[in-house]
């Protein structure tokens, strides 16, 4: 194990990359159809498709009833952008109903929609104080943090993810443009997931595959649902230091991972498939003890139920104020119980040699509501009722 | 289309969504709408369609009497045969076309609004102009604002007043010399010196090139006339305005008072919606949302006057507010926007 930076770490320093977890490597069905109805909100287990645009609001509604119609344009718009179809023809009354973007009938089943509410909607604004999730809270400042409060935090939290570029960025613009006096936009992120390459997991901007194991089957009910169908989602916008990563040698970037960065395969093993065996390396030998698929899962039954679903992206936009570039990951995981699962994997990760390349700076905690269930149900109806 | 005939094609009329193809056969560009050819209401529009080409028009039809009515260049209507749809949906409301006639009632009225508002800010500029002459800073700021309201109260956007605008109004934007260009004049250019300190002497020049301008423009609009088209425009520019140049502080030379050049917009706004209500009235159904959002914009932006009389800079709000007045300004100018479509001047025979 490297520690030859664990001068600059100081006591403690948390991280915010993603949590390996999990001993089902399948992931969610890859079907491409993304039904709007449902129990849950499908986009939560759709595995990322190409493009996404990560966003957060702050509700300025005048008042709950204002709310109320705020969460059912949202809704209706999103129902329609995942139905697709001809916008509707307004003739000479207003300017085109729909941008165009997407040429003259929006197409359908590939976009898919998460809403999330924050903890900062349930305040005195609305009367909402007593229908505050139960566990949500906003989003804690880790020990490694540098946040940007602009970039941070929010009221909802919308996740757009389809196959392309035009698709998602239609969908902002038409919801935005439906809610413009009811919310505001107060940070947003694009995201893209990168192809297999060469197969497999697809790679973080790192060059390491992301997301390898993940809660499947039935193991999603247990360690993602809340029981009305909704899920705390976490959001973190994580910068890679990737100049600082590309100087480090091969042998410490894997050590520091936990995994072979050309196959993804855990350090004792061949594919990246591949189940580590922690047990029968106590001393961290193999996979060292403070790699970061060992702290984030160490594959106990103790920990079993801190596992999370992630459903990380990549990002990439411009340049730092030195000349580097500003890319990295948007870490997004769902999970039944934030202090359970996500809080309880960054404690773990605290002091691993991995977060000298990082740098958190913004996101937030959000609920994600439960699933739209039929054409008269709308986004936050039963905390509205 | 052709010189005789106007929507022949068309033989069996359908409900629900359509797309009719519509080919030009004529000899000269001609405009076609779908009407109900009892009240005239138009349901769908091509513009400009060419000779020898053909466009698509999507409708959505309801119960009803249908047929084209094509407007070719220099001729006179073709009303083509009535098509009668049943077994839908009831129709939506249409909407009646407003004409160039419609428009001139409200635009006489809307000249005198502007020409009345040009005599203030004329009284206005002169009184800035001895003011900054005297040498007193406090007061010379004092007047600016004045001036400058009056000027912003009424309307003057994108380019309604022409070159002059620029002289009267203008930014550094395209000036390769920032504030010290030469081409930089106007108000602004008299703001940046107030409010940084230049020599009160130097700035006598600046107030009294303003001043001229203001008097030019008083002159030239009086010899001119709006046209038909801006009133439909101008009622929801004014605001785009407001949303790019003054919620952003672009236009803050460092008196910090966009907020106050926010709230004359209203004005100017308003000013342009009374002379049209009569025409919106029975067109646009939303006009009340558009009130509503007016007076609420309207009650954000006076939160931001204090009572000493001066007003927050833009960057001074805190974030809620801030972004409470981006929500006002931006539902305002969608809720805005279809005036100009309906409020544009269109030919029925």
């Amino acid at each position: 194990v490297s520690t030859r930076r664990s001068f600059l770490r100081g006591a403690v320093v948390g991280a915010g990359l993603a949590a390996t977890a999990g001993t089902v490597a399948a992931s969610a069905a890859e079907d491409d159809s993304v039904p709007f109805h449902g129990t849950h909100q499908s986009g939560i287990t759709r595995v990322p498709p190409a493009q996404s645009i990560v966003a957060s609001f702050d509700i300025i509604a005048d008042n709950k009833t204002e709310l109320t119609d705020l969460m059912k344009a949202i809704t209706d718009r999103a129902r329609f952008l995942t139905a697709g179809g001809a916008p509707a023809p307004l003739g000479i009354t207003a300017p085109p109903a729909d941008s165009g973007v997407l040429g003259p009938v929006v197409p359908n089943g590939d976009l898919s929609v998460v809403v999330g509410l924050g903890a900062s909607l349930f305040d005195d604004r609305y009367g909402l104080a007593k229908q505050k999730p139960a566990k949500l809270k906003p989003m804690t400042m880790f020990p490694n943090d540098a946040l940007d409060p602009a970039q941070c935090h929010g009221d909802l939290s919308l996740t757009l993810a389809a196959k392309d570029t035009d698709t998602v960025l239609h969908g902002l613009r038409d919801i935005a443009r439906a809610t413009r006096g009811g919310m505001q936009l107060r940070w947003k992120l694009n995201g893209f997931a990168s192809q297999p390459r060469p197969e497999g997991t697809p790679r973080n901007l790192m060059g390491f595959k992301d997301g390898i194991s993940n809660p499947a089957g039935p193991e999603i009910d247990r360690l993602v649902w809340t029981p009305d169908g909704g899920s705390y989602q976490v959001i973190r916008l994580i910068r890679m230091l990737v100049e600082f990563w590309d100087r480090v040698s091969l042998a410490e970037q894997e050590n520091m991972f936990g995994r072979r960065r050309d196959s993804g395969a855990p350090l004792d093993g061949v594919n990246e498939t591949d189940v580590p065996r922690f047990a029968e390396d106590p001393i961290g030998t193999a996979i060292p003890l403070t790699s970061h698929i060992r702290r984030a899962n160490p594959r106990t039954p103790d920990t079993d139920s801190s596992r999370i679903l992630r459903r990380a992206v990549n990002y990439d936009r411009g340049v730092d104020v030195n000349g580097n570039l500003d890319m990295g990951l948007i870490f997004i995981c769902y999970q039944q119980d934030l202090e359970r699962q996500f809080e309880t994997v960054q404690q773990r990760l605290a002091d691993e040699p991995l977060a000298d390349y990082i740098s958190p700076f913004g996101g937030g905690y959000f609920f994600a509501l439960p699933g739209i269930t039929g054409p008269e149900d709308h986004y936050g109806r039963a905390l509205l009722a | 289309v052709s010189r005789s005939s106007c929507g022949t094609g068309w033989t069996d009329p359908n409900p629900g969504p359509q797309t009719f193809r519509l080919r030009n056969d004529g000899s000269v560009t001609a405009e076609v709408d779908l009407i109900d050819p009892a009240t005239g209401v138009i349901y769908g529009e091509v513009e400009g369609l060419g000779v020898g080409t053909t466009r698509p028009l999507q409708v959505t039809l309801g119960n009803g009497e249908y047929a084209f009515r094509c407007l070719p260049e220099d001729t006179g209507a073709i009303v083509g045969p009535k098509s009668t749809v049943t077994g839908g949906a009831e129709r939506s409301p249409g909407v009646a076309p407003v004409t160039r006639n419609d428009l001139l009632g409200p635009l006489k009225t809307y000249q005198q609004h502007v020409t009345e508002g040009l005599v203030d800010l004329v009284t206005n500029t002169a009184k800035l102009k001895d003011t900054v002459r005297s040498g007193n800073r406090q007061t010379s700021q004092t007047a600016w604002l004045t001036a400058h309201l009056s000027y912003e109260r009424l309307g003057a956007a994108y380019d309604a007043f022409g070159d002059l605008d620029g002289s009267i109004n203008g930014t550094t934007d395209g000036l390769p010399g920032g504030t010290a260009d030469e081409g930089f004049t106007g108000f602004h250019r008299l703001e940046y010196g107030l409010w940084h300190n230049e020599d009160m002497s130097a700035l006598g020049a600046v107030a009294d090139q303003l001043d001229a301008n203001a008097h030019q423009l008083q002159q030239s609009f009086g010899d001119s006339q709006v046209d038909g088209n801006d009133l439909g425009l101008r009622s929801h520019e004014i605001m785009e305005n407001t949303l790019q140049f003054e919620l952003t502080a672009r236009t803050d030379f460092g008196s910090g008072t966009n907020l106050a050049t926010a709230r004359a917009n209203i004005d100017g706004t308003r000013a342009v919606l009374e002379v049209l209500r009569p025409l919106l009235q029975p067109r646009y159904p939303a006009l009340s949302t558009v009130d509503k959002w007016l007076d609420r914009t309207q009650a954000d932006l006076d939160g931001t006057h204090k009572p000493d009389g001066t007003w927050t800079p833009v960057a001074q709000l805190d974030a809620k507010q801030r972004q409470k007045i981006n929500g006002d300004v931006s539902e305002l100018t969608e809720q805005l926007a279809p005036i100009a479509a309906i409020a544009e001047p269109r030919r029925v025979s």
